[in-house]
This record gives structure tokens, sequence and C-alpha cells, in this order.
């Protein structure tokens, strides 16, 4: 009995160490799972078994104890490839979603900020791409500028921004019409003062979550760009790409299923943290907690 | 005068992590038909959460203790099933926000008679006549017309009178009326007392009638109940309860609010803020609060004594001797 | 702006189309200009354009040499088909889980019901469909590989252009049969994301509703659960749930290439991938054209909806 109530205790008390807000079972799950693709992107070179790009083994070889997950049509370790494919996908969206938050949240809080017609502008350029389909516009981008991961990601942060803008701009506004940030204007505070102290702090819980689920998205574009051929070029073993691959050798499933599986594992761990964190800063639930 | 409904020692509580968390802690009182039964207390007292518990509508989590005992059923034991089936046909209820408990986007006449058809397996045409009987009972002009509207239509004492008239549809023994006139102009709230007071002598109706206005209280209620924090201090007909507080609770509040039996007096506050469940104070929840205080109401509950016939109240201190003494 | 759009993409059209032939042969890229009248000014361009599709005119696709308007009426019902169905399934599927998961809120089933409809929209359609091929078409062979119909089966008389309700209308049960056989496969790798979508929507509108006091009034009354699902808290969750449907079937119907192309299905989605990529002009125009019609009445269909479930909105 005691040795029982020894071995649940810490993990009882590491489960009290996570602040309130992120103590659902499924944020603590995405976060682990998210925090565990990082950890491989970061320490692939460390922790695959093999070179991504040798060819030495036999071609198509099932999985086995040699190979996690088989090998491809030449010859590479199809588990090597997954984890370096981790290096590629993920620190790419990242960057992608910086960067798309970064153009869209600028253009979007100047929008919402200054009105007039520079909301105008902004709105309808958002318009603009907003009326394509999203896989066309991106495969429009690349096709116009020329296949390559970098002209991919180029492609994907144009189809992003506007998202960004919408959501930086709404909270913008709501943020201004409120009527607490009327009054600190009404009592004569600097306007930048009133930016950094009322409107950030504000925004930042919605647009974590939104940056959150955003990565996930980008990697799913990404992919998809790469399965169309118009992203990373081989032999870069990007999942996208290898489930192409994978599509042109239907016996060999394992060289097309184990990378979608990647994508969706580490999309979910991104969702998920998303979703639960988007739950813990809604104001609503704030209220609650602090209220009852 | 016959008893429809005896409560006995109903507790309603919420199993937290930190321990069970009392709302309602042992209320006991009879109903009688034909009578209108008044519950009063401020916020937080348990009051609509009694009522919700006669009624089965307790939130998930909650849980119950106790006996309500409707014509020699106990309504607290019943299978689930047969619970929902006592709900709108034996025991009925109206809330405090007509506007927000009649549903937006149903027509009248389907939220009329929904209830009709399942519970009493009324056709259309029939629920449909029986809807307008109601409509013309609550004294709503027009009521063919009305069947055909929506609540978005209709003033805050209209959509009062209509819920009262959905509630009154199976011909319940017993009607629950939540703050019935709180969310009302005044000029309207006189009508709805008037028409709660005839339906309960036309129909030998037994109404339940929840509030915090002492003024409502005295216009309609013949007997009261006054709770606190979750208990019954006072219990009595209303113009002995009202008139001749004994408890210093009830005494409190007939001197801090207007109404008409105390027309002539200065009003003078209670001190202090009521306390929430989770901060009910020990021994008499409202010691902290009392003038007459004495050092065992910290620690020991005090039962509910009886007075007079028909007369209860929960305090040793009885502040009628105690002012003499003094 | 459709038109604008597509002359600003840099690359010669002609050169594109043309191919090889361009680099060897600059009188036929004249001709070719001359013949598109790509060689008069844009705003020329435009006015033609503008007039030609008055008379309901798209021009003609350089790809399939023929007029765009015989082209999308071909292709569109294809997709059509495929995005109602799927649809139609995430809906069901979608909207129940959302019910359940709200009713259920915070307890195992709210969980599970997260992590899957998460799941949906963290897989990619395109490994789905590949995967779903390989199980149930290449080792189980429940259903066929590719296409609207098997090879060896006619299309029903044209009424629709959906196989389905054309070959019901016919009488024609097989192949009616056949149809259902390939549709299923790509509607339901369609409906995945989607279904995922509905579930989330679904289970924050009722969420909301059921804050409400006249649930409780409904409860009060004692009708069965049921009944205050469908009746009371499902009316009156509808309409965010209304436009989430509407403007996913507008993705489905305009954003169906990586499916189209893995399941050979000859739609909408395959034609606009092609034009895009051979900068095939008056396609991609016609395309855009059929894009901006398509959310259009989308949001026609759902404003009308509103107010029919809502007796509070005025309809202008």
């Amino acid at each position: 009995m005691s040795v029982g109530a020894a071995v649940s205790n810490p993990l009882a008390s590491a489960w009290r160490l996570i602040p309130g807000a992120w103590r659902q079972p499924l944020t603590v799950v995405g976060g682990v799972l998210a925090v565990s693709w990082l950890l491989i992107a970061l320490l692939a070179p460390l922790i695959s078994p093999y070179d991504p790009l040798a060819q030495g083994a036999a071609l198509y070889q099932a999985p086995s104890a040699a190979h996690l997950m088989g090998t491809d049509e030449l010859g590479r370790d199809v588990f090597s490839r997954v984890l370096w494919g981790a290096r590629i996908s993920i620190p790419l969206a990242m960057l992608l979603v910086a960067l798309a938050f970064t153009i869209g949240g600028t253009l979007g809080g100047l929008a919402g900020y200054l009105g007039g017609w520079v909301d105008e502008l902004v709105m309808r350029a958002a318009d603009f791409v907003f009326a394509v389909p999203t896989i066309l516009l991106a495969m429009a981008v690349v096709a116009a500028l020329g296949p390559g991961l970098f002209h991919a990601v180029l492609a994907v942060v144009l189809v992003s921004w506007p998202g960004h803008a919408r959501v930086v701009r709404g909270l913008v506004r709501t943020t201004m019409e409120s009527e607490y940030v009327a009054v600190g204007r009404l009592l004569g505070s600097p306007t930048h003062r009133a930016l950094t102290v009322d409107v950030l702090p504000n925004i930042a819980g919605p647009v974590i979550v939104l940056a959150a689920l955003e990565i996930g998205n980008a990697i799913l574009l990404l992919s998809a760009l790469s399965f169309l051929g118009l992203g990373a070029r081989p032999p870069a073993a990007e999942w996208g790409s290898m489930v192409s691959t994978g599509a042109e050798h239907f016996e060999a499933w394992w060289m097309g299923d184990f990378p979608g599986l990647a994508i969706v594992s580490v999309v979910l761990a991104f969702n998920l943290l998303g979703d639960s964190l988007r739950d813990a800063f809604d104001p609503k639930a704030i209220i609650k907690a602090r209220g009852a | 005068m016959k008893t429809l409904l005896s409560v006995r020692d109903l507790r309603v509580w919420l199993d937290t992590a930190r321990g069970p968390l009392s709302i309602v802690d042992g209320v006991s009182f009879d109903i009688s038909a034909g009578q209108v039964f008044g519950l009063a207390g401020e916020s937080g007292s348990g009051k609509t959460i009694t009522a919700l518990a006669l009624l089965g509508l307790l939130p998930a989590g909650a849980r119950t203790g106790g006996s309500a005992i409707l014509d020699g059923r106990d309504l607290m034991t019943m299978r689930t099933a047969q619970r929902r089936r006592t709900r709108g046909r034996e025991v009925a209820m109206v809330f405090q926000d007509p506007m927000s408990s009649l549903h937006p986007m149903l027509t009248i006449e389907r939220q009329l008679t929904e209830h009709l058809r399942y519970q009493l397996g009324m056709s259309r045409k029939e629920a449909d006549e029986r809807a307008v009987e109601l409509l013309t009972e609550v004294r709503i002009p027009n009521p063919e017309a009305a069947l055909r509207g929506h609540p978005h239509q209709f003033s805050g004492g209209m959509r009062q009178r209509i819920q009262i008239a959905i509630a009154l549809a199976c011909e319940p023994r017993l009607l629950v009326a939540d703050e019935p006139t709180t969310a009302l102009d005044v000029t309207v709230q006189a009508g709805i007392l008037r028409l709660l007071h005839r339906l309960c002598q036309e129909k030998d109706l037994a109404v339940m009638l929840i509030t915090h206005d002492l003024g409502v209280l005295s216009a309609l209620a013949d007997t009261v109940t006054v709770m606190y924090a979750g208990r019954v201090v006072e219990s009595g007909p209303t113009a002995q309860v009202m008139g001749r507080s004994r408890h210093p609770y009830t005494r409190g509040l007939v001197d801090s609010l207007p109404h008409p039996e105390a027309a002539d007096r200065a009003l003078v506050p209670i001190a202090g803020e009521p306390a929430g469940p989770e901060s009910r104070p020990a021994g008499c929840a409202f010691h902290p609060r009392c003038r007459y205080m004495e050092p065992p109401c910290a620690t020991a509950v005090p039962p509910l004594i009886r007075i007079d016939d028909g007369r209860e109240m929960a305090c040793p201190v009885d502040p009628l001797v105690a002012s003499l003494a003094r | 702006m459709a038109f604008v759009l597509t002359h600003l993409v840099p690359g010669d059209p002609a050169v594109a189309n043309l191919g090889d032939r361009a680099s060897a042969d600059p009188v036929a890229v004249r001709i070719y200009r001359e013949h598109f009248g790509l060689d008069k000014p844009l705003p020329v361009q435009y006015f033609v354009y503008l007039g030609n599709l008055l008379h309901g005119d798209l021009g003609e696709s350089e790809q399939s040499q023929r007029p765009v308007n015989t082209d999308l009426a071909e292709y569109i019902p294809a997709t059509a088909e495929l995005a109602i169905t799927s649809i139609v399934l995430a809906c069901l599927l979608g909207i129940t889980l959302g019910v359940i998961a709200a009713l259920n809120r915070n307890r195992l089933s709210d969980q599970i019901i997260r992590v899957v409809s998460l799941g949906g929209m963290s897989t990619p359609q395109f490994w789905l469909a590949l995967v779903a091929l390989y199980v149930f078409f290449y080792k189980l062979s429940w259903v066929p590989g590719s296409g609207r119909l098997d090879a060896i089966v006619l299309p029903p008389p044209h009424l629709t252009g959906l196989f389905t309700i054309d070959s019901l209308a016919a009488g024609q049960f097989d192949v009616f049969a056949n149809s259902i056989q390939h549709l299923i496969l790509p509607a339901c790798v369609l409906a995945a994301f989607n279904m995922g979508l509905f579930t989330r929507f679904t289970r924050s509108a009722v969420l909301e509703v059921l804050e409400n006091d006249y649930v409780r009034t409904a409860r009060a009354k004692g009708l069965p659960e049921l009944t205050v699902v469908f009746r009371h808290i499902l009316r009156a969750a509808s309409p965010p749930i209304l436009t989430v449907v509407g403007l996913a079937f507008g993705n489905v119907m305009t954003g169906t290439v990586l499916v189209e192309n893995i399941f050979s299905w000859p739609g909408i989605g395959q034609y606009s991938y092609r034009s895009a990529t051979a900068l095939d002009l008056p396609a991609i125009v016609g395309v855009m054209l059929f894009v901006a019609i398509v959310y259009i009445l989308v949001n026609m269909v759902v404003d009308i909806l509103y107010g029919v479930i809502d007796p509070r909105v005025q309809l202008a």
C-alpha cells in the first residue's frame, strides 16, 4: 500500500505544479506532444539511426527492427527521414506564422487603430485574397514564382496574412471602443501609452491562440504544396513530398503513411494546444473563475 | 386546510474538491392547496435552489437529501422518468425574467401546446382550444392572434402572463413562482399579483411565492417562511411574521426595507453582507451581523422552535424579550 | 477584379500554352496572341470580355478549345455532387457529436469528441485520400478506385448532372448503386475536416444556448430530453451553425483540387488546377466567376434560412 502511495504521489504533485489554466488534460497532452516534436526537430541529427540521404540499404523494405519505418525507393531509411522532416516543416511553419502575423498583425492593427482609408485599403486587399480558394491561390503563386520551398513559404504567407490582419483589427477595434480606454484617452494619456498598456495585453491571449492554430494550418498547406511538387524538392526529406512519392509506390505503404501520420501528429498537437488555450483565455471563463 | 406538499429536512449540496458545499441545509415546511406560501430571503439564501430541488431542475453535480411528499409520493426519491412526468403536470414553475424564459424562436402556440399534447395526449385542435382558454384566463387580449405571435412582440407584463398560462396548462396542483414580478415595472406588478391571487382562489391552486420583496409578500402571501444562508429562521402567518417578527434577521429585514406594515418607521439597514455558501459562519449563520448575539450563537446551530400555533423561529435569544429587558 | 488579377500574374499565357513551339516559332506566338486578342491593350480586352459576359459568353478555354461555359457546365455538377454529399455527411456526424459533447461538457465523452474533431481538422486531405484508397480499394476492394462510374457503365440521361439523382430519376438502379460506390470514399475524405469543424461550432453554439433560461423552462414542462434538444436547443443554436455550414459548403465547392486529383474525379477542382498551371486565362476567369457566384448564392441561402428559423430577423 505504501509503495503504491509513494508512486502515485510524484505524479499528483507534478500535476499540481502546472498553473491553473493549463491544467486541462488535453492542454497537457497537446503541450507534451508539441514539445516532443520540437525536441525531435532539434535533435534529429543526434537521434536518427541513419543519414536521411544515405541510400545504402535494400530498397522497399517493410518496417523491421533495423528500419523502424522501412526503406524507400532509393534505399533510404524512412524513420530517419521522418525525423528529419520535422526540421523542415516545423521551423518553416513557425517562421511562416511569425511572418504572416507580423505583416498581417501590423496591417490589421494599423487598420483598426487608424481607421479611414488605411482601413479600407487593408480590408480590400484582404478581401482580394479571401476571394480566391486558398490552395489555388497558393498554387498559382508558386507556379508563377517557380517551385521551391522558399517560394512555397512566401505563397502561404501571402494566403495567411489577411486572417491575422482581420483578427488583430477586430481586437484593436473592440479594445479601443471599450470604455476604459476611452477614459484613459480622456484623461490625457498619450496614444502610444494607451496602445501598450491597454490594447496589447488584451489582445495577447487570443493572438497566442491564433498563432498556435495557424502553425498547424501552415504545416498542412506547406505539405500540400510539396505534395504537388511545388514546395520542397527531392531529395529533401519533407513530409508532403514523401507522401507524394509514397503515392507512386502504393505497395510500399510505409513510405507515404508514416510521413502523413507525422503531419497529423504535429498538427494535432498544436491544434490541441491552441484549442485548450482558447478555453483558458476565454474572458467568460476568467470571469467565472474569479467571481464565483 | 389540506396539506398538499410536505417538505422535511431538504438538503442540497455540491461535492467540491474541498468537500461538500452546503447550499440548502435542512429546510422543512408545508404547503396547502388554495394558499399562497411565501418563501422570503435575500439572494444567496437558497430559496431558488429549494424550488429547483422540488422540481428536479438542479444543475448537474448537485446532490439532494431529505423528503418532499406530494400526495403520498416522495419527489426527492422518485425515478427520473417519473419525476419528469410530475413537472408541468403536478408541479409547475414560473421564472423571474419572462423575456429569457420564453423561447425566442417558437410561436406562443407551440410553447403553450407542446406539453399539453405530450403530457395529456391532446390533439392539435384540442390543444389550441385550450391554449385560447388559457390566454383568456390570464387576460391576454385577442388570444387567437396572440397564438401566432412570438415572445418579442409582447410587453414584459404580457410575457409574464403568458408564462403563467404555460405553467397552468396541464392544471398543476402547485405553482412555484420565482420572483414573478421583480423584472417588471411597478405598475404592471399589481396586475400580476392580482392574477395569481385570483387563480389561487378559483382553482384551489397552491402557490409557492419566492421573493425578497416584502411588499409583494404582504400583498399576496398567506404564510411566510424566511430563509437565511440555507436554513429556515422564521415562519408563520404573514401579518405576524412581518408585523411582529421574532427572529433578529426577520426584524432586521422588516426594519431595513420599506413595506406597508411599517409605513411610519425609519429604515435601519442590517450591518454586514449576507454570506455566500462558501463562507457560512459556524453556529448560527446570522450571528456575525446580529445585534443580540451571545457566545453560544457562534458554535451551536439554533434549532427551530415553535412559539405559537403555526409559528416557528430559530433563535435562542428572543429579541422581544431581550429588548424588553434592556 | 478577377480579370485584373489573372492578368497580373507574370508569365505570357501564349508562351505557356504553346510550350515548346513558342520558343521555336515567333510567328505562331503572334498568331496566337492575335486570335485571343492578347495584343490589344488591356482595357480594351476587359471591355470586350465584359461585353461577351453579358451575352453569357465566357470565352473559350485555351486548353480544351471549347467555350468555357461548356467546360463549366460539365465539371460543376461533378463537384457539386461530391460537395453536397460530403457536407451532408459532415453535418450529420458533426452536429450530432457537437450536441453530445456540449451536453456532456468536460466529461470523458466531451474530451474524446474534442480530440476526434481536432483530429479531423489536423489530417491532410491528400494523405487521408491516399490511405483511404489504399485500405478500402487496394486491400479490401470494397469500393472502386477512380472516376464517377465504372468505365463500362454509361451515365444516366442528363437531368441535373448529378449522377445519383439522374439515375434515380431514370429508374436505373444499377447505375445509381455504381455512382454511390464511387462517390462514397471521396465524399468521406472531404467530410473529415468539416466534420471536425461542425462538431466544434455546434458544441460552442449549444453551450451558449444552454445558459439560457428557456432551456430550463422547456425542462420544467416535463418534455422529454430529445424534444428539448431538437426543438428548443438546436433551433436556437442553428444560426451560427448555419453560417459555418454555408461557408464550408462554399469551401468544398471551390477547393477540392487534391482530392479530385487523387480520385480522378472530373470536377471543377481539377479544371481549375489545369487552368492555373497552364495560365489558361479565360478558364481561370471563368472559374473565379464561378467561385464568386457560389459564395454569393450560399450567402443568400443562409440569409433566407436565418429568416425562416428566427422570427426576429427581418428579411429585406
